[in-house]
């Protein structure tokens, strides 16, 4: 069992109305996480989330890190007491 | 697949009417990539050198076949010039319902020469075309001057779209851009200060012509089909409600950030750096440049309950900030508050100037203050008057954008050419070195973004064609991590990895071709990143393109199209005489350590020549001098390119007696300093 | 009907309640105009199905999009824009009802109110005649006005769905700008969310008062 801290930006945040919650995982996996917040939040999260082509996280769009800004993909491990920070965006203007 | 030519010689005043042939369209695709060839004719008869202030400059704007015919991926239309800032290459995009209604006017490109005696702006009414007198519009806003010819010209046969410049323009700014329909600005390369060269004020167009489309229901249901992908991608809907805005906190979290300039990575300001830009201000509709799925952009109008800074700018309205606009004023000069920021970002459209330029010359000063290398003395001298120089300071900023805009003192001088020119003109005033203060890139480009952990956004600085930017090769695959991507280009993983040099160069190299063949149909490039590989402008939005000019390719004859656009702009600049050393960037980004984030500590200079060298073997150009080679020239049937750049010593190996080569690359005449 | 018709006409409205009694036509065109971008996909594909062949000029549209300062409901300021579409009124429609010729007759698929070329003479009564500005005239002289593409709006197929209204918090259904549903139909998408109908109710309420701001 381990806790991870989620942070969510932008379109994460309209989803899931707040900015970040902790949230306890029985394995240390990326999976699980995405697991738990799909269920929690329903389709457009799965949507964000999940890219269906590929069944990994989705990254048209979209960034996941973790707390040293590396970008998380499905079969990712996870430390306890971990950031992994939720985000959308393309840059540019 | 034919388009309309405009030519225009103001000097003279003479209109001539011609046809682009299909052939052109076969060899440059259209867009950006028939104004490169527009232009690489002119300077086969006039001096590639002459002063791109001068009358023998060329001053073009064209749309690409996809543009306005309802494709969804939006509408940009192009100028291409010499730059008058930076003295190399110069291009620069922009939207609108502009380039839209261009095209119904059926001319799709317009190429202006000469200089008008006095100032004056083209109405464009179908076929018909007159030069206007524009006394009247000289010394006002691009909000007013729009406004204005809109009043002007009427709503008979169609409704009036306009490109203007503002005051920055007329005054020959260097770093002046050419806004469209009064808000919406081409900023980048200068093309405001061109048309202000050639005392142009204004294009205005209308048209209620018809656009030919070789297979219009093979179009619709191509539109249909990217419409549905569209609705499908959830994370369209994050960038159809705020734009690039998102960003913002994205940045924060990797370490993308640009901070007074560039002394730190993170914004600090709680408000800038948060979204609170979308919560708190009503946006009263979402709008759209034209012909676009996504719409990204909105309206703002503020109302003073927002902050304790918002009651200053009770009941302006504008379009929302952008990424770039935040970028440039909430990070390049720190200032803190949103209404702030989109204060900012209005006036510097309103007076028509590039804000990565000019806030990196602002930021530039005001870093020297901060760090007392000038005294008190030094600042009146430069403003003529105190001028306190605190960072943030929005109505200090907003007199200094005014000093630039209008020429007033010699602050504005100095840095009427942004920030480098700027840093270099002052440095030699005072016979001290303050270069390693300026931001800059190729050509002397500023840009507000935090770069050294990014070895591919590095190198885009450094090799662009229009001088450092990002968006002629999008380093999308590594600042992202796209690991998934890489595979897919690359068949490994390696080039979405930012700690490493490997496949870096090659990013750029690949990115730049397929971004050249998007900015040559015309359309925008943000579609594209939602889903870089569904949408892949060599196949899904070649069918789109093969819809409308008939003009069939297999998906590799396409990366070769976009490759020989690369190749065309480049040997432009080789025929300015810039070389591998002119492939650079400046020394804060190099060798100064990235000061903050996840990626503190980590210097350009560690990786820039090794992706440099990868970038030179991927475009098969010469590693040593940066010059193409015949062979790769020949492979792209650019034999006769290659002719002219043997003519001008500037093909790597053949080295011949003929005309001087030119090293040193100069902005256009220094002002000076007047008494 | 009269007075269903004498509303909309003074609210600039396009909307029909779920609940409300729409004359006539069986599907029908609707707008909802506050999210309205100004994109003009509509305008071109219109074109594009309707202009002779091969060539896109939005000269052929029968509809269009105007900068709507006096009926857009979230402007206060002449923000916002709105599709000017045929409503396809009741029977008889006012542009039908001006015509000298009766050159107007219900299309036996659609039920659309469609102009027989050969019949009409060019007077324009019809524009005029229209309480909307949907009836345009062609360079030819030709009067265009919706035909709802043969049941198969291309409009309503180019107009891409746009991300859900905010309002404290509160999400409202993502809805595109254009529809062409049967009323019943209609009514399901507004029920596709638990209380999706009244929330859409209040919703337009709202934005007729000016309370909420499309979603950007």
């Amino acid at each position: 069992m381990i806790t991870v801290q989620a942070e969510y930006t932008a379109r994460f945040k309209e989803i899931t109305q707040i900015t970040s919650e902790t949230i306890q995982l029985e394995q240390p996996h990326m999976a699980e996480l995405a697991q738990i917040l799909t269920t929690k939040y329903g389709e457009r999260m799965e949507a964000l989330l999940i890219d269906p082509k590929t069944q990994d996280l989705n990254t048209n769009g979209t960034l996941f890190v973790d707390s040293t800004g590396r970008r998380l993909f499905i079969d990712d491990t996870l430390a306890d007491g971990e950031t992994v920070s939720f985000m959308v965006g393309i840059a540019g203007g | 697949m034919e388009g309309g030519l405009l030519r225009v010689d103001l000097t003279t005043g003479t209109i001539k009417k011609e046809r682009i042939p299909h052939a052109l369209f076969e060899r440059w695709v259209g867009g950006s990539g028939i104004n490169d060839w527009l232009m690489w004719e002119h300077f086969l008869k006039h001096d590639p050198m002459c002063d791109p202030r001068s009358p023998d400059n060329i001053f073009i704007f064209g749309v690409g076949p996809l543009a306005g015919v309802g494709s969804g991926i939006g509408v940009k239309g192009r100028l291409t010039f010499k730059s008058p800032c930076y003295g190399i290459f110069g291009d620069s995009a922009g939207g609108g319902k502009f380039p839209y209604m261009v095209r119904f006017s059926g001319f799709d490109y317009i190429v202006v020469t000469g200089k008008a005696p006095k100032p004056v702006y083209l109405h464009i009414c179908n076929e018909e075309v007159t030069i206007c007198d524009a006394t009247h519009l000289w010394g006002k806003g691009c909000e007013e001057t729009h406004e204005m010819l809109k009043q002007e010209l009427g709503d008979y046969p169609s409704t009036t779209h306009t490109l203007s410049i503002g005051q920055a323009g007329e005054n020959q700014v260097g770093i002046a851009g050419v806004v469209s329909d009064g808000w919406r600005i081409h900023a980048r390369s200068g093309g405001g200060g061109v048309m202000g060269s050639k005392n142009l004020k204004a294009i205005a167009v209308q048209g209620n012509g018809g656009v030919k489309i070789d297979n219009p229901n093979g179009l619709l249901e191509w539109s249909d089909d990217f419409r549905q992908k569209l609705d499908g991608n959830e994370a369209a809907y994050g960038f159809k409600r705020r734009g690039t805005l998102g960003a913002v906190e994205m940045y924060q979290r990797i370490g993308g950030n640009f901070w007074r300039n560039n002394q730190g990575a993170l914004f600090r300001g709680e408000e800038v750096r948060s979204d609170n830009w979308v919560k708190k201000y009503h946006k009263y509709s979402e709008v759209c440049s034209s012909d676009c799925y996504i719409a990204c952009d909105g309206r703002y109008k503020i109302e003073g309950h927002e902050s304790e800074q918002a009651k200053k700018f009770v009941g302006e309205t504008f379009r929302h900030p952008e990424y770039l606009t935040t970028a440039s004023g909430a990070g390049a000069m720190d200032i803190r508050d949103w209404a702030e920021v989109a204060h900012w970002g209005k006036i510097t459209n309103d007076y028509g100037i590039d804000n990565q330029d000019l806030s990196c010359s602002i930021g530039f000063i005001m870093e020297l203050k901060q760090r007392e290398l000038i005294s008190d003395r030094d600042v009146e001298e430069l403003f003529g008057k105190p001028q306190s120089l605190e960072w943030g300071n929005i109505e200090d900023i907003e007199e200094l954008v005014k000093n630039v805009s209008y020429q007033t003192n010699p602050f504005g001088w100095l840095f009427r050419d942004g920030a480098y020119w700027g840093a270099l003109r002052y440095s030699e005033q005072k016979g001290q070195n303050f270069m390693k203060y300026a931001i800059y890139g190729k050509g002397g480009a500023s840009f507000t973004e935090e770069m050294r952990p990014f070895p591919t956004w590095m190198n885009n600085m450094a090799v662009a064609s229009r001088g450092s930017d990002h968006l002629k090769g999008i380093g999308l695959i590594e600042k992202f991590q796209r690991k998934d991507l890489s595979k897919a280009y690359f068949g490994t993983p390696i080039a979405g990895d930012p700690t490493v040099p490997d496949l870096k160069g090659a990013c750029t190299a690949v990115l730049e071709n397929q971004v050249a063949l998007i900015n040559s149909y015309g359309v925008c490039l943000f579609h594209w990143l939602l889903d870089p590989l569904s949408y892949a402008p060599e196949s899904y939005y070649g069918e789109a393109y093969t819809a409308v000019t008939g003009i069939d390719r297999t998906k590799e004859e396409r990366m070769l199209d976009g490759e020989r656009i690369c190749n065309l702009e480049k040997a432009y600049n080789s025929r300015l005489g810039l070389r591998r050393e002119h492939d650079t960037i400046c020394e804060r980004w190099m060798h100064e350590p990235c000061p903050e984030g996840p990626n503190k500590g980590r210097v350009a200079a560690d990786m820039f020549e090794q992706v440099l060298d990868e970038y030179y073997e991927w475009r098969g150009w010469d590693k040593e001098t940066g010059l193409q080679t015949r062979k790769k020239l020949e492979e792209l049937g650019m034999e006769d390119v290659a002719d002219v750049l043997a003519a001008d010593n500037a093909i790597a190996g053949e080295s011949r007696s003929g005309r001087a080569v030119h090293v040193e690359m100069k902005a256009s005449d220094d002002p000076g300093i007047p008494d | 009907m009269q007075e269903t018709r004498q509303k909309e006409l003074v609210n600039g409205e396009v909307w029909y309640r779920p609940g409300d009694d729409v004359p006539n036509v069986p599907t029908k065109l609707f707008a909802l105009q506050n999210l309205c971008t100004d994109c003009k996909m509509c305008e071109v594909a219109c074109s594009l199905i309707h202009s002779p062949e091969g060539e896109l000029n939005p000269v052929w549209t029968r509809i269009k999009i105007d900068h709507a300062p006096q009926v857009s409901r979230v402007s206060k300021d002449g923000f916002g824009f709105m599709p000017a579409i045929c409503h396809h009124c009741a029977n008889p429609p006012p542009c039908a009802e001006v015509c000298p010729t009766d050159a107007f007759y219900y299309d036996p698929e659609t039920q659309a109110a469609v102009i027989d070329q050969d019949k009409c003479i060019q007077c324009m009564e019809c524009v005029p005649g229209c309480p909307f500005d949907t009836v345009f005239v062609a360079p030819t002289g030709e009067l265009l006005k919706c035909d709802l593409c043969g049941g198969d709006p291309a409009c309503v197929k180019a107009c891409s769905t746009r991300p859900e209204m905010l309002n404290a918090g509160k999400q409202y259904p993502r809805l595109p700008v254009l529809f062409y549903e049967e009323k019943a139909a209609f009514g399901q998408i507004l029920r596709q969310k638990p209380e999706a109908r009244d929330e859409v109710g209040i919703m337009q309420a709202m934005l007729s008062k000016g309370k909420v701001s499309s979603a950007a």
